[in-house]
């Protein structure tokens, strides 16, 4: 009934493709599980699930393409950011590839402004203040951005309450996050593998084709990715 | 719901002939239900019809200048039929010296492109590059009439068809390599001077488009470049930045928080990868901020958590090669699963244990089982491929290396995991629908994906890249 009427109620020049025709196309269409296997251990070893990725090897045969032991390693350093440990995190990269750092400025930069904001957040008034002219400070010198940075972070010297100050989302948790992702990419970039995982990528993907087809065609589309339920097609 | 909306709803009134699932007894199946299992025959054929990669489907291009079909009179075409030169005196605008490419433009692929050397601009320089119709009037400047687009010398203007031209780009003279193409991703023209694309326009014409060039006063002469020579303007480089810029585009849309974790979750609980599954969980209670999966995202993961164990044990027996004890199991454990001899699903697992008796040189054992047990599928239209290709592993010496070595492959073995896992799932009494056991969640996204792609590019006629997901994957970047 649904799909009847619609038929009939369609003005534009769109194309209509009943839900039973779409069907019969989706069932042509033939997915690899080889290639599922693969974008699921690519998404496991993107972001460093590495135990699963080991049972995932085991369980289905498919190969990581990276060594997982580099995994172990990598997540670490990002554990140590986000547990606001970056002396450490600064240390297990050097050990890692010494590259990385020397490489990434910006990324070297990032990680000195989080050891100053733990400082800060440590109360650790003097050793802030001196970290952040011997260390920051030469930096800062030579690249703008970083100067405003460096001072965004020691602006959160100068307020007795930091959580409600104009700066205070430096002190956030998502700041951390935000640091300890960064390093994870150069990690990953420095092994010569994508620092995203394939899937969101593939998923996105899917939303533009709809939307891209949307122009031309009415048709069953999956509006919600989480239950990939095919839903009627309509006019609206 | 709509009740006739869907015919996968598992209602208990239906009385049409399809797909239902509705087991409430051990072995009780809906009489009207088809062979799941027969959705994953194909599957178990595909390693023997997969090409070793998708090939790109070859179109000729245009080659060189057609002189049957250009404006006589007014030009000359030079014997290699790759230049031009006006050779009467211009009077007025039917006068044109207009020639086609021999061929059309090819359009399954990202872009076409040509170029044209400018020798001599003549006395009034009123050159023109652009693409035309088939029937196009070769008396007239590409762009003067419908159906043609063209970017002219002598005023650096875009006309597309109205006679009136618009402003577009610098004029160009004696000396300039000037390019026009087609870019079949965002459907546009654009036209390139001296190694630079000077602009861009939305491609309203539809059908087979030719290369054209045209002179139009006195001694005007060009060189025409279909890519016999290299191009001033790097193509390949424009084509690289072009899928980074629709790439960009695509990464700017948002999804819902953790949706590729859930994804990847529904993975392994649809196919029963339970250890890999209890790791994934419990790394992911540790990571900071741990994940949750709310029950308003939308996941609804009752349906495969159904027999979890039973169907990693089964998936293990398989991918060692134990049908033998798979068979057992499943006596035991769903024995409706295997009830019915000619089914898919008992094919797939007798055709699996005598490859696995073929794989070990056990050939007399593999003949005594093959007579009892395959026999009977030889004169089963669906089933006949398959057998016939089992059998003949065994007239080879090295059976790997013969056309049907695919079925040696781990990827056979999972096919069979893959088929007893979706039929165990279908006998959970509270399985809504087939689509469910067949396919996970990624499998229906990507299928979306492909037929969304696919559907696109015909509604386009067929222009542009072809859409292979086992490329995309294969490529650092995902491209449409």
């Amino acid at each position: 009934m649904a799909q009847m009427s619609m038929l009939f109620s369609m003005g534009s020049s769109k194309k209509v493709i009943t839900k039973e025709e779409w069907e019969k196309r989706l069932n042509d269409v033939k997915i690899r599980k080889e290639d599922m296997n693969k974008l699921v251990m690519n998404f496991l070893v993107t972001e460093g699930y590495v135990d699963a990725a080991e049972k995932f090897r085991m369980e289905s045969g498919t190969e990581p393409d990276i060594d997982l032991t580099t995994i172990t390693d990598r997540m670490a350093v990002k554990k140590a950011v986000q547990c606001g440990n970056v002396e450490d995190a600064i240390e297990k990269v050097n050990d890692l590839n010494p590259e990385i750092l020397d490489t990434n400025p910006q990324l070297f930069f990032h990680l000195q402004q989080q050891r100053l904001i733990e400082l800060i957040r440590n109360g650790k008034v003097e050793e802030a203040l001196e970290f952040a002219q011997e260390e920051l400070a030469p930096r800062g010198e030579e690249n703008q951005s970083f100067l405003e940075e460096l001072e965004r972070t020691v602006a959160l010297l100068a307020f007795e309450d930091v959580s409600n100050c104009p700066v205070g989302d430096l002190l956030d948790m998502s700041q951390r996050l935000k640091t300890a992702s960064e390093v994870n990419a150069a990690i990953l970039t420095s092994q010569s593998h994508e620092k995203d995982p394939k899937l969101p990528s593939l998923l996105k993907m899917l939303v533009w084709a709809q939307n891209q087809l949307d122009e031309k065609a009415v048709y069953p589309r999956i509006n919600d990715l989480s239950t990939a339920k095919l839903e009627d097609p309509s006019i609206s | 719901m709509n009740n006739n909306s869907s015919n996968h709803d598992c209602s208990s009134n239906s009385n049409s002939t399809s797909s239902l699932v509705n087991s409430n007894s051990a072995g009780g199946r809906v009489a009207d239900r088809r062979d799941l299992g027969s959705h994953f025959l194909g599957l178990a054929r595909l390693g023997a019809a997969w090409a070793p990669g998708p090939v790109d489907e070859a179109e000729e291009s245009p080659t060189e200048l057609n002189t049957i079909n250009s404006s006589g009179g007014f030009l000359v075409v030079s014997t290699d039929k790759l230049s031009v030169k006006y050779t009467g005196v211009n009077l007025h605008g039917h006068d044109v010296g207009v020639v086609q490419g021999n061929r059309p433009a090819p359009v399954r692929r990202f872009a076409y492109y040509f170029e044209i050397y400018v020798k001599d601009a003549g006395v009034k320089g009123q050159i023109g590059i652009g693409f035309t119709s088939e029937n196009f009037k070769m008396r007239r400047q590409p762009g003067w009439e419908p159906n043609s687009c063209g970017y002219h010398g002598d005023d650096g203007f875009l006309y597309r068809g109205q006679g009136k031209g618009e402003p577009f780009g610098p004029t160009y003279t004696s000396g300039d390599k000037v390019g026009a193409g087609i870019n079949y991703a965002t459907q546009e023209f654009f036209f390139t001077k001296n190694n630079t694309v000077v602009g861009t326009v939305y491609k309203d014409m539809k059908g087979p488009l030719f290369p054209t060039v045209s002179v139009h006063s006195q001694n005007e002469e060009i060189d025409v470049n279909f890519g016999q020579k290299p191009f001033a303007f790097d193509i390949k480089a424009y084509e690289v930045q072009e899928r980074m810029r629709q790439q960009a585009t695509i990464e700017k849309i948002s999804l819902p928080p953790n949706i590729s974790y859930g994804i990847v979750r529904s993975y392994l609980l649809h196919y029963g990868y339970e250890d890999t599954l209890s790791s994934f969980d419990m790394a992911s209670k540790s990571t900071i901020p741990p994940i949750s999966l709310d029950q308003e995202n939308g996941f609804d993961e009752q349906e495969i958590l159904y027999a979890l164990n039973q169907r990693k044990t089964l998936r293990q027996l398989i991918q060692n090669g134990e049908i033998d004890a798979a068979f057992s199991k499943l006596r035991d454990w769903y024995p409706q699963v295997i009830q019915d001899e000619k089914s898919a699903t008992c094919f797939l697992l007798h055709c699996q244990k005598f490859i696995e008796l073929v794989r070990v040189g056990a050939l007399e054992e593999a003949i005594k089982y093959g007579r009892v047990e395959l026999s009977r599928f030889f004169d089963m239209a669906s089933f006949k491929d398959l057998v016939q290709d089992c059998v003949s592993l065994m007239a080879y010496e090295y059976p790997k290396e013969s056309f049907a070595g695919y079925l040696l492959e781990e990827s056979q073995r999972e096919v069979v995991a893959d088929t007893v896992n979706a039929m165990i799932l279908a006998t959970n009494p509270s399985a809504k629908d087939f689509q469910g056991c067949l396919h996970s969640y990624l499998e229906r996204l990507l299928r979306q994906l492909t037929a969304c792609c696919l559907e696109r590019r015909s509604l386009n006629g067929d222009q542009g890249e072809a859409f292979h997901l086992h490329r995309v994957l294969h490529n650092s970047n995902t491209r449409c």
